[in-house]
């Protein structure tokens, strides 16, 4: 098995780069792919925390490198899905502790065992990004409709084109307030991707349900009702290889009937 | 009266409407805004040069063509591996054989003058000899401007000369007169493709 290497990264800080982490790991992992989650934040770790495995952390991905355990002992099961498992970050040591060629390592250790390897990147375009990039072949770069995230998405773009080894990257955009895109005081999923010309993998819709999955530790994607895990469905299904089409959400901001009849059909096309 | 009361309605309606179109929205800001600092962060190209690159080549084309100077739009975007330029003008008209002739030996007077006056408080639209801030090649045209300016039968050195002013540190192109002789795209090429052409 030769697993695919993705790494999912943003510049900016804040824009749902661990979040989106959870739950396209979660969501490969439950469409009965193999799949690792590497946090790369070292010494600001939160991937356990979103995935609710924080008390499980035995080793982590320093140890690996300066071997104090063998890399499968390192490896966090998920406590639902046994196909998923998470190498965590150290939280008491910096960005040094590990270098791109230990990690290309471990990434290249990890393709054989498993289809995907989710790398999640730190903010910056620093030597932690340069460390969660070293092993990829494929990008996601998470982007807000925001100007800054923009910005730095566009960043982000430029570096990653500049890697010979990351043969693609795709755009993943979070936080999209219909309404507000509607009224026009927000950029359109179109602007971004017009801006930074990036093929899209997925649209995720502000959702107040992201909170409290957090807050529980479980994304979201397990819930099947919440619009945002719905799209992250979608996003894992895009990954896949599949050709989804893109949610609308706007007419679920107009009548309610509407966006009843949407949810039916939304759901009929799904199953 | 009756006619009065019509008047004043389509007035105002007008006006309502007007007034919706005339206010830019939140997100059309943010698009404009980001577009210009995205342009910036790519080619490390700051407002001052970039509207000095724009008034330089607003002059150079104006020899050629009538066109609207205050719609020229600049952009920077990413195709592929390569960063493209791309330049709209609208062209208003073309010149006639005449005043294109008038405008460049207008042209070579003025630097020729400025040359002799003082060497070395040169004008903003001149390049000085040691100016070396703009290592970006600026070349860039619309279809129709492309088109134009190379079926003008004014090959001289003429044309040559007045766009060597323009870069001064470059050698150009004698077919074109826009590209660099060291640009390893051919020149027909260059013209036929005509609307993007590429800085590095």
């Amino acid at each position: 098995m030769s697993g695919r290497v993705i790494v999912i990264t943003s510049g900016k800080g804040g824009v749902g780069k661990t979040t989106a982490s959870a739950n396209i790991g979660t969501a490969l992992a439950k469409a009965g792919n193999k799949v690792v989650m590497i946090d790369t934040d070292l010494g600001l770790r939160n991937l356990d925390l979103l995935l609710g495995l924080e008390n499980r952390i035995v080793y982590t991905i320093v140890d690996v490198v300066e071997e104090r355990c063998k890399l499968k002992q390192a490896l966090v099961k998920d406590k639902k899905n046994p196909n998923l498992c998470l190498l965590a970050a150290a939280q008491t040591r910096d960005k040094s502790a590990v270098t791109e060629e230990q990690l290309k390592d471990i990434c290249e250790k990890l393709k054989k065992d498993y289809d995907f390897i989710l790398v999640d990147c730190p903010a910056g375009i620093e030597q932690g990004f340069q460390n969660a990039v070293a092993g990829a072949t494929e990008a996601i770069v998470v982007t807000t409709p925001e100007m800054s995230a923009v910005r730095d998405a566009d960043r982000i773009i430029g570096l990653l084109e500049a890697k010979e080894e990351i043969e693609s990257y795709r755009l993943l955009l979070n936080r999209v307030r219909p309404n507000l895109i509607k009224s026009k005081d927000m950029m359109s999923v179109e602007d971004v991707v017009e801006i930074l010309s990036a093929d899209l993998i997925g649209i995720i819709p502000e959702d107040t349900g992201i909170i409290t999955s957090t807050n529980k530790g479980e994304p979201i994607v397990n819930d099947e009702k919440s619009l945002a895990g719905r799209a992250y469905m979608n996003v894992a299904r895009r990954i896949m290889g599949e050709d989804v089409d893109f949610m609308n959400f706007e007419e679920e901001t107009s009548v309610v009937a509407k966006v009843k009849k949407f949810f039916k059909g939304l759901m009929g096309k799904e199953k | 009266m009756k006619d009065n009361i019509f008047a004043e309605l389509y007035n105002k309606l007008l006006g309502f409407f007007r007034q919706a179109e005339q206010e830019e929205s939140a997100k059309d800001v943010a698009c404009n805004r980001l577009r210009v600092v995205l342009m910036q962060d790519r080619t490390n190209l700051t407002p001052q040069l970039l509207e000095r690159m724009r008034g330089e080549l607003v002059e150079l084309l104006s020899k050629y063509l009538e066109m609207d100077k205050e719609a020229l739009e600049l952009n920077l975007d990413q195709e592929g591996e390569q960063m493209a330029l791309m330049l709209s003008i609208p062209v208003i008209r073309a010149k006639d054989e005449e005043e294109i002739e008038k405008a460049l030996a207008e042209a070579e007077k003025a630097k020729e003058e400025s040359e002799t006056e003082d060497e070395e408080d040169a004008p903003d639209d001149e390049t000085p000899e040691d100016e070396t801030s703009e290592d970006e090649t600026e070349e860039a045209d619309k279809d129709e401007a492309s088109q134009e300016s190379t079926s003008e039968p004014v090959a001289d050195s003429q044309p040559a000369k007045a766009a060597a002013m323009k870069f001064p540190n470059k050698e150009i192109c004698g077919d074109c007169r826009e590209c660099e002789l060291s640009d390893d795209i051919e020149c027909e090429k260059k013209q036929q493709a005509a609307s993007k052409k590429t800085t590095k």
